[in-house]
């Protein structure tokens, strides 16, 4: 703890040693009989655990996580739309930005709509990449994101590291109100499909929101709440 | 309200757990001696054996043991952690117990490395040297009461002690001098600089610590006008004013004070554990391998047993049940009293063993000056005040009420100087954001 505690002269008392020495013990079974009594709270939600009886503090790890900020970046995602295809239209804004050079894009065109383009190859070699998150704030289209909360996960070869636009591609599809495919339509997505998506569209946000939330139960409002309560 | 109930529970369980234990020593020794008399052995032979047996081998071996584990276990809920709990048979890790199997198996099949500059016949003597004396303290230690049994119509009298001696007191002081000799040969026989430094740090603090244990316990000596520890722990059972037990902890607190202190120093537990100092010099036991080292671990957790154990004896009545001893006398069948005399007893040693660890994680090490101030400046004064203050009470009036009093004011003084509020640390608010903002993520 980086601050100065008073630095003066012992009484007495203190000097006696043996009082401090026992209320210290005293202290210390207090704590004992407490942890020693009452069991270590188990809520799944480790942030809404009690401490007031049993103040183990401890999250057993690999079972129990504690939930990441929604500015936590992790493992990077292209995100889907409702059709399963990347929000990608392969601009190379995050290729270019990525200070590691780690994204390799190539770009092609939906044969049925040559008007839009979309990335045949997306490739980011993890290992490489510095996660600094650049590449989430220079995409357009919002369709890289940083929000799995997942670390890049252990692997045996270098090549298992370099991840592809299938392995990339997964997580909750997101459409936008002025995302173009749904104001002009586009002869790749089906009448109804393009209905459904335009229904399902929101207004692009400027703050962050629990949408953004990584982890199932994190919430955002209730975060700034609890901090308002404070 | 059921966390109460658990509670009380649990406080009723170990002693209880610990009585029918002291029934089934009990049951052992008298059909032990049984056995050895009918197989020509002379008497209160075959009692010696099984007390050795299930008093020295099982109950203190076993109590050390399960105390590794407990240093762990109890540790972490003293720091707010969960501890060892990684070893699950079937899901359940049931306090860390299995740990004890694996440790023991990891002991057992490490690589035997020695130090080729080894001194050979002291390395390999030091475990040993340091592991037994430990033990035979025990001995002497009286755990229940003599008892008529009879069995298959032969009447014996079994006490669950192995030695009752005559110098029991005497013995103890001797034996526990021995133990110096394990760390300062392990220390010596490793030819190394660290080991050497943990080997001398002990004889050294050892050595200086004997005296004020020693003189610690003259006042008690006096006090039960004998040296055997059997005679001591039945003198405690008279009633001073008619109500209160003649116990040690009444009649000699400053003793207690200097003897806990003292034997601490002598079992080389932290906050004396210079010879050990895991964070400086590893100690004198850094290059012994696999279970050489493990014995030399278990030898120190061996020694707060019977230091538990003699403690309990001489200043905490022993195996006298305190409360409710005369209705307890009167309305069970003698066997079964002392059952409750040993339940009791075992139930102390428990008790001041858990004490000892909450010490142990109280205190950080002392330095070594510190540690010598506190033995000859301090400790050794107040044990010789301590003697001739005890022998003019003694003389005075010889039904110790006197001393009873003085001790109990002296235990007043302790209460209120010790209840006293301590001077209050301002800790700035920032500190305490900081502290919050650690606990709450
Ligand atoms: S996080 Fe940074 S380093 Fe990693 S891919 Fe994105 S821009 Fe490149
Ligand atoms: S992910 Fe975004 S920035 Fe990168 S190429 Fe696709 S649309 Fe452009």
């Amino acid at each position: 703890m980086p601050y100065q505690l008073p630095d003066s002269e012992l009484n007495l008392r203190e000097r006696l040693y043996f009082p401090e020495v026992i209320q210290g013990v005293g202290i210390i079974m207090k704590q004992f009989l407490r942890n020693f009594f009452f069991g270590r709270q188990k809520d799944p939600d480790v942030l809404a655990r009690d401490r007031s009886l049993s103040q183990n503090a401890t999250i057993a790890y690999p079972e129990e996580r504690v939930p990441y900020p929604p500015a936590y970046r992790g493992l990077h995602r292209l995100v889907p739309r409702e059709d399963g295809r990347p929000r990608c239209v392969a601009c190379y804004m995050c290729a270019t930005i990525c200070p590691a050079q780690c994204i390799y894009i190539e770009a092609g065109e939906y044969p049925d709509d040559p008007i839009e383009k979309y990335p045949v190859k997306f490739v980011i070699d993890e290992l490489r990449c510095v996660v600094c998150g650049f590449c989430v704030e220079a995409c357009p289209k919002d369709a890289i994101r940083m929000d799995t909360g997942e670390h890049a996960p252990p692997s045996y070869t270098r090549a298992a590291q370099v991840w592809d636009e299938k392995r990339l591609l997964r997580g909750p599809p997101v459409s936008y109100q002025n995302d173009p495919w749904l104001r002009r339509g586009s002869p790749s997505i089906s009448p109804e499909k393009l209905q459904e998506m335009r229904a399902r569209a929101k207004p692009f946000p400027l703050n962050a929101t629990d949408e953004y939330a990584q982890t199932p139960g994190f919430s955002v409002r209730a975060l700034a709440s609890e901090a308002k309560g404070k | 309200m059921r966390r109460f109930l658990g509670m009380v529970l649990f406080a009723i369980c170990v002693p209880l757990s610990m009585v029918l234990l002291g029934r089934a020593v009990y049951w052992l020794v008298a059909g032990a001696e049984y056995l050895a008399t009918s197989l020509g052995a002379p008497p209160t032979y075959g009692a010696a054996i099984a007390n050795v047996i299930l008093l020295m081998l099982v109950f203190v071996m076993t109590t050390a043991a399960l105390l590794t584990i407990g240093e762990r276990k109890w540790s972490a809920m003293i720091q707010n952690r969960i501890g060892p709990n990684r070893i699950r048979v079937f899901g359940n890790s049931a306090g860390g117990i299995f740990f004890l199997a694996a440790d023991a198996l990891k002991m057992l099949t490490k690589e035997n490395i020695n130090p080729s500059q080894r001194s050979r016949v002291l390395y390999e003597l030091a475990p040993m040297a340091a592991f037994a004396p430990s033990f035979a303290l025990f001995a002497v230690v009286p755990v229940g009461p003599a008892v008529d049994s009879v069995v298959n119509g032969v009447r014996t009298t079994v006490a669950l002690q192995v030695a009752n001696i005559d110098a029991g007191l005497l013995f103890v002081f001797g034996i526990a001098s021995l133990a110096v000799y394990g760390t300062a040969l392990a220390g010596w026989a490793s030819n190394s600089k660290l080991a050497i430094l943990g080997g001398v740090r002990a004889s050294s603090q050892m050595i200086s610590y004997e005296v004020s244990l020693g003189l610690a316990l003259v006042g008690s000596m006096m006090a039960y006008q004998s040296l055997r520890l059997e005679e001591m722990v039945r003198a405690q059972g008279q009633l001073l004013w008619g109500f209160l037990p003649a116990l040690g902890f009444f009649l000699q607190p400053v003793g207690l004070l200097v003897f806990f202190v003292s034997a601490f120093a002598e079992t080389k537990r932290t906050p004396f554990d210079l010879p050990e100092g895991e964070s400086e010099i590893v100690g004198y036991f850094v290059e012994y391998p696999g279970m050489k080292f493990g014995m030399l671990f278990l030898a120190e957790f061996i020694e707060v047993v019977v230091l538990a154990a003699i403690t309990a004896a001489i200043f905490f009545g022993g195996w006298h049940p305190v409360l409710f001893e005369g209705w307890l006398r009167e309305n069970l069948s003698p066997i079964w009293f002392a059952s409750v005399c040993a339940g009791a007893f075992l139930t102390k040693v428990l008790l001041l063993c858990w004490l000892q660890l909450i010490v142990r994680w109280t205190l950080p090490r002392f330095r070594f000056d510190q540690i010598q101030k506190l033995c000859w400046k301090v400790l050794l004064p107040v044990a010789l005040a301590n003697v001739f203050i005890t022998g003019a009470l003694i003389l005075v009036d010889p039904s110790l009420e006197l001393l009873g009093l003085v001790g109990l004011v002296e235990i007043a003084a302790m209460a209120v100087i010790t209840a006293a509020v301590s001077r209050k640390v301002e800790v700035p608010a920032h500190a305490h954001a900081a502290a919050a903002a650690v606990a709450g993520h």
